[in-house]
């Protein structure tokens, strides 16, 4: 009897290990992403894209802009995300590598983004940049356009998060270029110049203004008024055409622009104001910032109040594959239901891909 | 030879193994030990931008965090109760404290 037990015993125990250790790879394999269903071809020729022939997944996956990581390379291919945001690596070798990799064979390349303002750069163990409070004429400013634009260009990268427009730093003393409103708007027309000579967009940010300044600590949610100074770089530049993308905040804005108690990204209505003259790139600033996240009960009604406010690049550097396929699929859901129209997504979509160098039928 | 009675002890012992691994299958999260750090440090978060000889508070820990992660490695530094240095530039750093470093190192880009 006992000798029966014991047997027993021994067979659920090595039915528990197998059991286990097919969960765990199972798990693991989760975690990696490698259960995301892949996304079928997309009709690409001679650089025309069929738009009605992309499915909504398809097209909203374009619209997002991920943080590229090696660990994430299957997922974020499989899901044929928009684009790569790259943070800062040891080598000019390890960035190029990386970006030859995600972009082997991509039917539609990915956006392959940084944020290299100046003093602000991921590539500090590479080079050093003149800051853009450091930047005082035209020409330096142009100069400082197409160094940088090369040395992104040379790398692989082909949308960059500057220049910053913002009339005032008071946190970081050298993001933004000196003087006012006029000047900067010069400066940054210049920059933009510069660095789209060597085929690297550049963005104008932070849409209205004022997230550079110094915020009450208790505040989670942060307002600030926007004054007619604080746009001006924004209507210099859109009039000028240089200017292909603008990021917009999560500041909660009053005054010239009123974001109606909201954060301005997700403010239809600051979103469309943009527009009105603007046929470039609306940006989001990163998602998970508590400024916008606090201000819905899930990040599900986040994910459709960025989507529907009318961005058309998404930032959502959130690692988990899972959460950024559960991010399309919630956005997809709200398309279908009628929340968010599907001309909408697919006007982002044309201009993300004539971005890109498509043509769109 | 293994005793039947640890053998059963080991049997239940994988079997709420598997029971965790199916709930983690299913998306249950477990916290994780940074956010029992943060939870139990009942200071203030903190970070400072220093630029140059400047030096200025950043009362947008989120935004201080992204920037942290993006631009630079942060090592372990102390100086003025901060705790962490984030930077490869000389002229930039980004300083945290404790609360602050483990507030960072929850957020889903760390």
């Amino acid at each position: 009897m006992k000798r029966k037990r014991l047997k027993v015993q021994r067979k659920v125990f090595f039915v528990l290990v197998v059991l286990i250790l097919l969960l765990s790879m199972l798990n693991i394999a989760k975690a990696k992403g490698l259960l995301i269903p892949k996304q079928g071809p997309v009709d690409v020729k001679h650089k025309v894209v069929d738009l009605q022939g992309m499915t909504l997944e398809q097209k909203i996956a374009q619209m997002v802009v991920v943080v590229g990581t090696k660990e994430n390379y299957w997922p974020w291919r499989n899901m044929q995300l928009g684009g790569i945001h790259l943070f800062a690596r040891q080598t000019e070798h390890i960035f190029n590598n990386t970006i030859i990799d995600f972009q082997f064979q991509a039917p539609i390349p990915f956006f392959v983004t940084a944020d290299l303002e100046g003093c602000v750069s991921p590539f500090g163990f590479i080079r050093q940049f003149t800051p853009a409070s450091e930047v005082d004429t035209i020409e330096e400013a142009f100069d400082k356009g197409v160094e940088e634009g090369q040395f992104l260009h040379k790398l692989g990268f082909n949308l960059n998060f500057a220049p910053v427009v913002d009339l005032k730093d008071d946190i970081w003393k050298c993001r933004s270029f000196p003087g006012e409103e006029k000047q900067i708007s010069e400066l940054a027309q210049a920059y933009l110049t510069g660095l789209q000579t060597q085929n690297v967009l550049g963005t104008a940010k932070h849409y209205p203004g004022k997230t550079l300044i110094v915020k009450d600590p208790h505040k989670y949610v942060v307002a600030a008024e926007i004054g007619k100074k604080d746009v001006f770089p924004y209507g210099y530049l859109v009039e000028k055409g240089e200017v292909k993308a603008i990021m917009v905040s999560h500041i909660i804005t009053s005054g010239e622009i009123d974001s109606e108690g909201v954060p301005s990204v997700v403010s239809k209505k600051v979103l469309d104001n943009l527009r009105t003259n603007f046929n470039g790139l609306i940006v989001s600033d990163e998602i998970h910032m508590l400024g916008l996240k606090r201000f819905y009960r899930s990040v599900d009604e986040m994910y459709i109040a960025v989507f529907k406010a009318g961005n058309d690049v998404v930032l959502n550097f959130d690692n988990d594959p899972n959460e950024i396929y559960r991010m399309i699929q919630v956005v997809k859901a709200a398309v279908e239901g009628g929340e968010i129209p599907e001309a909408q997504i697919d006007a982002s979509v044309t201009r993300i891909l004539e971005a890109k160098g498509f043509t769109v039928r | 030879m293994i005793s039947e009675r640890v053998l059963f002890i080991i049997n239940v012992s994988l079997g709420l193994l598997s029971v965790l691994l199916v709930l983690m299958f299913l998306g249950l999260k477990l916290p994780t030990l940074g956010q029992a750090q943060y939870a139990l440090d009942k200071e203030e978060p903190v970070c400072v931008i220093q630029w140059g000889e400047e030096s200025t508070i950043h009362q947008d820990i989120d935004r201080c965090c992204l920037q942290a992660r993006q631009q630079f490695e942060c090592r372990a530094q102390s100086k003025d109760n901060l705790d962490w240095m984030c930077g490869t530039d000389e002229r930039l750093q980004i300083w945290l404290n404790n609360k602050a470093y483990n507030y960072c190192k929850q957020q889903p880009y760390w």
